[in-house]
């Protein structure tokens, strides 16, 4: 599941027009790293509840700034997890 | 009144990307007029347009927020940098930050927003680009200048359609008169060739049509004329104080005098038959000027090459004037309409005029309309002229008027 999820964030990223030539599983989304701001954050939020049917708050999707590829993979993982199970 | 400095003008046009160069096509009558390539959008919609030239976003953009916005904003920031380049500034090196403004007006990013639409149609909620509202707003052009160039003053734009590149550099002298700035960004800029929109223009009867050669079809005052080109591009002045101008050695291309704006409180977009609205923005711009009729030398007329239009706006030039009628041209004939963004092409136009001691003609003007009967320049003359008027009207009945001198 999380290499599914990670191939499509590297998708997703490409279409997005960032470039994911230096992302390892340790690089964050935000400033430090990706560099998604705001509405890249948004839009990266809306392809992955449309892709894995799961849902994030705005809260939630902010916090993905802060959190590197690879926490971001587990985290939509879990999230599929949990919203499978109920 | 006080007049203002102009120094710096950037502009992405049909008939070039330089003043210089867009001053010798009008002049030498080198058409921007042409029909859509089979690869545009536009190919099989109208007959012909005006083209500029492309300018990738992400020249003026980052890459990931140039997806979803609007060519109005991608040629609006292209011609803003051209003019602060041109002016030699440097914003926060030269001026304060706040003491900087931007007006820079049009229609707004229609063409990506029925592109959005298409996409919601086909796609639904997942068609449509988080960055849709940042690229398309109206507004957007000014702000996305302001975040380049780190302008924090007062930023706002106009919505007076083909008359808010002209009314533009009007609020541009008002917010300097006003001490409320020294120096101000101001135009237009405007990216209207997508079919809705020509389609919408064609159904109301707007669009010149018919014309075995492309080049022939804007052709205002003419006899023959049946529509206007529609046309794409971007004009951005720097105006500044004239003594913040002088203080830091800038070089100044022209004055803009005075200024007037009016309505015609008749038709959203049928003119005033009578011409007197738009005489009472003429007069009012001479007067804001403290100039008299006969110290105009030269007049840009808005002439879009529209039966109805430039009938009504010889009315109103005649009124002003009477018979001492300034040499008049459109320079239509050549440029097309580029909407708002007609304003800051002509304006830039009237200065060269100012400059170089040369009338451009109105192209395509075979045979004058006998309504339209004025002092038409149909071929380059040469004239010592010290003030210009430049005219510009936009449905909504909005008229306004530039006096500008050297």
């Amino acid at each position: 599941m999380t290499d599914e999820i990670r191939q499509f964030l590297f998708e997703s990223l490409t279409e997005m027009q960032y470039s994911t030539d230096d992302i390892v599983d340790d690089t964050t989304l935000g400033p430090a790293g990706v560099d998604l701001e705001s509405l890249g954050l948004a839009e990266l939020a809306m392809r992955v509840e449309d892709r894995f049917g799961v849902r994030f708050s705005q809260d939630e999707s902010e916090k993905f700034a802060a959190m590197t590829v690879s926490e971001f993979c587990d985290a939509v993982a879990e999230r599929a997890r949990a919203s499978s199970a109920t | 009144m006080t007049s203002v400095a102009v120094t710096g003008m950037g502009m992405v046009s049909p008939v070039g990307t330089v003043v210089d160069e867009v001053f010798t096509s009008v002049c030498a009558g080198r058409s921007g007029l042409s029909r859509p390539p089979p690869a545009h959008p536009l190919h099989g919609v109208i007959e012909v347009a005006a083209f500029s030239p492309a300018i990738d976003p992400a020249s003026v953009l980052p890459a990931t927020e140039a997806r979803t916005v609007d060519r109005s904003i991608v040629m609006a920031l292209r011609a803003a940098r051209d003019a602060l380049a041109d002016a030699g500034v440097e914003v926060g090196r030269d001026v304060d930050a706040h003491r900087v403004a931007v007006v820079v007006s049009g229609v707004g990013g229609l063409a990506t927003l029925a592109d959005q639409a298409a996409r919601h149609s086909a796609r639904g909620r997942l068609g449509v680009s988080p960055y849709l509202l940042s690229g398309v707003l109206p507004n957007m052009a000014a702000a996305r200048i302001a975040i380049e160039f780190g302008i924090r003053g007062y930023v706002s734009s106009v919505g007076t359609a083909c008359a808010s590149g002209a009314q533009s550099i009007g609020e541009a002298m008002r917010i300097l008169r006003a001490g409320e700035a020294d120096m101000v960004v101001c135009g237009s800029s405007e990216a209207p060739l997508f079919p809705t929109f020509a389609d919408a223009f064609g159904n109301a009867r707007a669009i010149a049509r018919d014309w075995p050669d492309p080049t022939t079809a804007s052709r205002p005052f003419d006899r023959r004329r049946n529509g206007l080109v529609l046309g794409e591009g971007a004009g951005v002045f720097v105006v500044e104080r004239p003594e913040f101008a002088r203080a830091r050695g800038a070089t100044r291309y022209a004055e803009v005098l005075g200024w007037a704006a009016t309505n015609d409180a008749y038709h959203p977009v049928t003119p005033r038959p009578d011409g007197s609205s738009a005489a009472q923005s003429m007069r009012l711009a001479l007067r804001d000027a403290g100039l008299s009729t006969s110290d105009i030398g030269y007049l840009n007329a808005h002439g879009t090459s529209t039966k109805a239009g430039d009938a009504a706006e010889v009315v109103a030039i005649r009124s002003v004037y009477g018979s001492g009628s300034p040499p008049v041209s459109s320079t239509k004939g050549v440029t097309g309409h580029l909407l708002g963004a007609s304003g800051m092409i002509e304006a830039a136009i009237s200065i060269m005029v100012l400059r170089k001691g040369l009338l451009p003609p109105t192209h395509n003007l075979d045979d004058p309309d006998p309504a339209c009967d004025l002092d038409h320049v149909r071929t380059v003359r040469t004239a010592g002229v010290r003030a210009v008027m430049s005219n510009s009207f936009g449905f909504g009945g909005h008229n306004v008027s530039l006096v500008l001198g050297s």
